[in-house]
């Protein structure tokens, strides 16, 4: 048994080196294949944590109510597009907010606006995302305070000019300088410094830790100039009972909003678990896509290794024949060529892995050091076993086919093909 | 006789038949050969000689006829069975020499030992190398050799096995006299040691050896006869002088 594998392994390796290039150029075909494979479905699962990371920055027990361009749907170009586009939505007001929370399962609320505006401290400016929300908010978000305090309800009662900053934005304004009661300004006017929060950990695109925290009111009156609301959100003591609690928000608002056809909604109500119900949607449909992508690479990596391995048989017929007439069998000859493709797979098969953690570590690397994006590098040998498996897999199929072909040549009709 | 026939032919036919033209190449033949018989086969170009030695070596099979090897009717015999008789019982020196491109010499001769079941150790292949005058030459590919050169690997692979029969077909055609007479040599040494020898061979003192020559002229039997001892005994004198 061992000694047969030894005979057959030292033939394939004889002619393997005998056609050293296309030896090589079949093993480089297998090992893209195989990377490719890794890359994808490493880079699907950072994607799908990207994307889930994104989603739970806010919490993973929340009910939100958002202001909608009536008519389309939520996720709809229409509605972004026409948000975006200036269709000012101006119905979501705070006594809606308050309605929201005497459901029996609403906790509490905040509620509040977002807006864009150069903040700056001594020579320093930045562009900053400003987050207009209600002082409840450091109790229902996950994020906290790292230093100083988030500002009072009666702060914001009061209109109060005072910021909370994001860990990030402290570091670009004030770098090591203690931020606390230090005036920094907002658009045209001055805040003082009372908090900052801890890092949050940049979340995909967007990072909680730039933004600046502004009371709610003040924000609406001093900076926006209006008394609506983009967004409230509410969180409910028992998160198994979001989904009736979100519908039941629903019919409260239609009613505080006098909307008897519900496509004419000015609003959308959604709750953590539709979000991540939603995600898991987006993030199948993603795997599946990338499992579409992986496979037909593969498949052209065996179809790659089928055409070398046949053309290879073609080729080396006068060989076949003289092998046969010096006395080989046929499962001799089918042994030495299914070798030929198993040592080309193996191969390609480490190199690929190789290749493939090492593209799949340098995305990574490149995305979260130069781009700043929260893209974990995985390796999952889940991954691996799955791509080496189906490469091996290709290549014994892709292989089997020719070597049978060139088993069952009549040794004389073979080496005529000289 | 008592003993059955190593090889006995019974109207035997090969016809090719390539799309539309149907080649005949041999007719009827019928020959018996005997365990340790030295044959000559002769005739002129494309009578069929190399196509008779094919059929005989286990490598085509006859279009129609019976073939008997030591009893055995061969049609009733599996491609593997076919493959273990070329392998442990046949050399074959082929007129093509059919060397493997790219390969040493040694490596070349080595060829039928990787598929044999005989306990035969690489040193048989050192010696049969040797045997043709070839051993400084045994690390050279084989597309680096001159044509006699090739030949002499040729044979020095149908002779590593040790098997019992030997077709060569012309394994002195690219040779000069004095090597081919070496090659004679070597045969005729073989065939006094039991083996069988059937050789295709153009040139009269190549012939000599055998004891028996066969003439085939387009597929057909021509000639059978039995050479004189006289004529081997004379041979043997020129081979020692
Ligand atoms: N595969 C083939 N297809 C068609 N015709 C063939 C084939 N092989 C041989 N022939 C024909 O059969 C005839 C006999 O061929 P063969 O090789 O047996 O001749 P030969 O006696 O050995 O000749 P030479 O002395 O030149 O070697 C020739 O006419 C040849 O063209
Ligand atoms: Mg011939």
């Amino acid at each position: 048994m061992f000694k047969t594998f030894k005979k057959n392994f030292n033939l394939a390796s004889e002619a393997l080196w005998r056609h050293k290039l296309r030896a090589v150029l079949t093993v480089l075909g297998v090992t893209v294949g195989i990377a490719v494979v890794i890359v994808v479905l490493s880079a699907g699962q950072a994607i799908k944590d990207f994307i889930t990371g994104q989603m739970t920055v806010f919490g993973t027990d929340w009910i939100e109510v958002e202001i909608k361009v009536p008519s389309t749907a939520h996720t709809s170009i229409e509605n972004v597009g026409g948000l975006a586009q200036g269709i000012s939505i101006t119905t979501l007001k705070i006594s809606d907010a308050e309605e929201i929370k005497k459901h029996p399962n609403i906790r509490d609320y905040y509620a509040g606006n977002v807006a864009q505006e150069v903040a700056s401290y001594k020579e320093k400016n930045k562009i900053t995302m400003l987050f207009g929300v209600s002082a409840s908010f450091i109790d229902i978000d996950p994020g906290e305070i790292m230093q100083g305090r988030f500002y009072t309800e009666a702060e914001e009662k009061g209109l109060a000019k005072v910021a909370v900053l994001g860990s990030g934005i402290k570091e670009t304004l004030f770098g090591d300088e203690d931020p606390i009661n230090k005036s920094i300004r907002i658009g045209r006017q001055n805040f003082r410094v009372v908090g900052v929060m801890a890092e949050k950990g940049s979340a995909g695109f967007f990072s909680m830790d730039d933004v600046i925290f502004l009371p709610n009111v003040t924000m609406q009156k001093l900076i926006l100039g209006i008394d609506h609301l983009t967004f409230i959100f509410a969180q409910p003591y028992d998160n198994s009972l979001a989904r009736q609690t979100a519908e039941d928000i629903t019919l409260i608002m239609r009613e505080s909003h006098d909307i008897t056809d519900p496509t004419k909604d000015d609003f959308i109500v959604m709750s953590s678990q539709e979000a991540l119900e939603l995600l898991d949607t987006v993030t199948g449909v993603i795997t599946i896509l990338l499992f579409a992508i992986a496979l037909i690479s593969l498949l052209v990596g065996g179809i790659g290794i089928m055409n070398v391995m046949y053309v290879s048989v073609s080729e080396r017929t006068f060989e076949i024949g003289l092998r046969k007439a010096l006395g080989a069998k046929y499962s001799d000859i089918l042994n030495q060529f299914l070798t030929e493709a198993i040592i080309i797979t193996i191969w390609g098969g480490v190199l690929g892995i190789a290749l493939g953690v090492s593209l799949s570590f340098l995305i990574s690397y490149v995305a979260i050091n130069y781009y700043g994006f929260n893209w974990q590098f995985y390796l999952s040998l889940t991954y691996i076993a799955l791509a080496a498996g189906m490469s091996i897999a290709a290549g014994l199929i892709a292989g089997l086919y020719p070597a049978r072909q060139a088993a069952s040549l009549d040794p004389m009709v073979a080496l005529r093909k000289e | 006789m008592a003993e059955k026939p190593l090889i006995k032919l019974i109207n035997i036919c090969k016809e090719y038949a390539n799309e539309e033209v149907v080649t005949k190449v041999l007719f009827d033949i019928n020959l018996e050969l005997q365990k340790g018989e030295f044959v000559a086969i002769m005739g002129p170009s494309g009578s069929g000689k190399s196509t008779l030695m094919h059929i005989m070596g286990f490598l085509e099979k006859p279009t129609s006829g019976e073939y008997y090897y030591k009893g055995k009717k061969i049609s009733d015999l599996t491609e593997d069975e076919l493959a273990g008789i070329r392998n442990q019982e046949v050399g074959f020196i082929f007129q093509a020499f059919n060397l493997l491109q790219r390969t040493s010499v040694y490596d070349n001769v080595r060829l039928p030992l990787v598929y044999s079941d005989k306990n035969i150790g690489d040193e048989a292949v050192e010696k049969a190398i040797k045997s043709v005058g070839l051993y400084h030459r045994k690390d050279n590919l084989s597309n680096q050799l001159s044509g006699g050169e090739k030949q002499r690997v040729a044979i020095a692979r149908s002779l590593v096995n040790q098997p019992e029969i030997i077709f060569a077909d012309e394994p002195t055609g690219n040779l000069d006299s004095k090597s081919g007479k070496q090659i004679m040599e070597i045969l005729q040494s073989l065939n006094e040691e039991g083996k069988t020898i059937v050789l295709v061979t153009h040139e009269k003192y190549t012939a000599e050896h055998a004891r028996r020559i066969i003439k085939i002229i387009d597929g057909k039997i021509v000639d059978d006869f039995k050479v004189k001892h006289q004529l081997l005994a004379k041979n043997e004198n020129d081979l020692t002088k």
